[in-house]
């Protein structure tokens, strides 16, 4: 009797599960894959806690001051509001809410200058809201969607050359926090963290398609040879690890490119 | 089946349907729940993705969504990162279908360790050890055509 109970409730468990295994895919399939920015693209929200598991940061110190943006030019502006978005999940991660908020403030304020704040000025209100009752689970998804309605908005309004450069801070500056952190303390495992040359081969790809007008600004050709040369450095290692000198120079990459975001705009 | 796998599923089946109970209601929906207000595939799928929120999970604001016939499944690329783990949601509105979610890592393998299928619903989750390029199929197994929508969570 036992053995048939057994039975049933093993049944019973096994009816309400579909087999997770499949056959194998054939590499036209593979080739065949949807690439989605908005789902294939790490966010920095699941990015960081792979690299708070891996490597437990102290995330206060890798929390910049804030800094509202004084440029007036637009593509600038776009850069630097990738990077505040994956700089307020850094304050999130070190459970800040004054620092969420300041970032908030300054995601919000950027936006101001490129006419895409009202899509986002209720969120920018919950973000404060939530930062104020530290319920930080709801502030990541709260500021990824943030991260997207102000992408929508920019499709809105044809600015399709800022929803790539915005994309394109926020992986850097998730890939400058993970580097300068390896690069600091070198671990051989979390470094696969930073194997990415797929990601920067399609963002690589997308500065590519831009019009030649945004293309050949000084930024953005900056911009590419830097990420030309990040992907040099990640494909130096194997898929699984990459070399204690080759994170270093991934690092002073990445660097720079955060520090060319910040420069003042060329005067044209 | 061996005997390894029937323990795993024993201790790993009960938990995996307990997490999928809905989260306690929030005192402050977030604006992500905002969009369940309305009746669409997506709204299911975030239902079913919310299910895992009890346990920690966070959804993501990307989701695919599309129009799915049987025997034309989707495949979608994603990068996920080892330590963390996914549930990848789908649902659509049309009752008579079935739908199956499965992972698989950037050789075209199958992964993942654990599955949920009900009706026009299905999930499949996975613990990653790799990080990297995975890829996301959703097929429909029973029925004709209807659009889907698949969504994604992680903790």
């Amino acid at each position: 009797m036992r053995h048939r109970v057994f039975l049933t409730v093993l049944a019973l468990l096994l009816a309400g599960q579909g087999d997770s295994r499949s056959e194998s895919l054939a590499a036209k399939d593979v080739e065949s894959a949807v690439f989605m920015e908005t789902i294939a693209m790490p966010t920095p929200g699941e990015f960081f806690i792979a690299l708070g598991k891996q490597c437990q940061p102290n995330w206060a110190k890798l929390l910049k001051s804030s800094t509202p943006p004084t440029t007036t030019d637009r593509e600038r502006m776009a850069l630097q509001l990738g990077v505040f978005v994956a700089d307020g999940f850094i304050a999130i991660e070190a459970q800040d809410g004054q620092g969420v908020k300041n970032t908030g403030r300054d995601i919000l304020a950027i936006t101001k200058k490129l006419n895409v704040s009202q899509h986002i000025i209720a969120r920018s209100q919950s973000i404060s809201d939530f930062a104020e009752e530290s319920d930080w689970n709801t502030l990541r998804e709260e500021l990824d969607a943030t991260q997207n309605d102000v992408r929508l908005a920019l499709l809105e309004q044809n600015d399709n050359a800022l929803v790539v450069l915005t994309m394109t801070g926020s992986w850097m500056r998730q890939m400058d926090v993970a580097a300068q952190l390896l690069a600091e303390d070198y671990k051989p495992g979390p470094s696969a963290l930073l194997v990415q040359p797929a990601i920067a081969t399609h963002l690589i790809n997308r500065i590519d398609a831009l019009p030649d007008k945004t293309r050949n600004l000084p930024l953005v050709v900056g911009l590419r040879d830097g990420l030309d040369s990040a992907r040099t450095h990640m494909l130096k290692g194997s898929a699984y690890n990459l070399s204690a000198a080759a994170v270093k120079e991934l690092s002073a990459t990445m660097s720079s490119l955060i520090a060319g975001t910040a420069e003042p705009s060329e005067k044209k | 089946m061996n005997l390894f796998r029937l323990l795993l599923l024993l201790f790993a089946v009960p938990g995996a349907l307990l997490a999928q109970t809905p989260a306690t209601t929030k005192s402050k929906p977030s604006p992500l729940e905002w969009n369940t207000s309305d009746h669409s595939p997506r709204s299911r799928a975030l239902e079913l993705a919310g299910g895992f929120s009890g346990d920690g999970y966070k959804v993501r604001d990307g989701f695919w969504s599309g129009s799915l016939e049987k025997g034309t499944p989707v495949l979608i690329e994603v990068n996920l990162f080892a330590g963390n783990d996914y549930w990848f949601s789908a649902a659509n509105l049309d009752p008579s279908t079935r739908l199956k979610v499965s992972i698989f890592d950037v050789h075209g393998n199958p992964v993942g360790s654990q599955a949920f299928d009900e009706a026009s619903r299905a999930a499949a989750g996975i613990s990653v050890w790799q990080s990297g390029r995975y890829f996301i199929r959703v097929a429909m197994t029973e029925g004709d055509k209807a659009d889907t929508c698949m969504v994604y969570s992680y903790k």
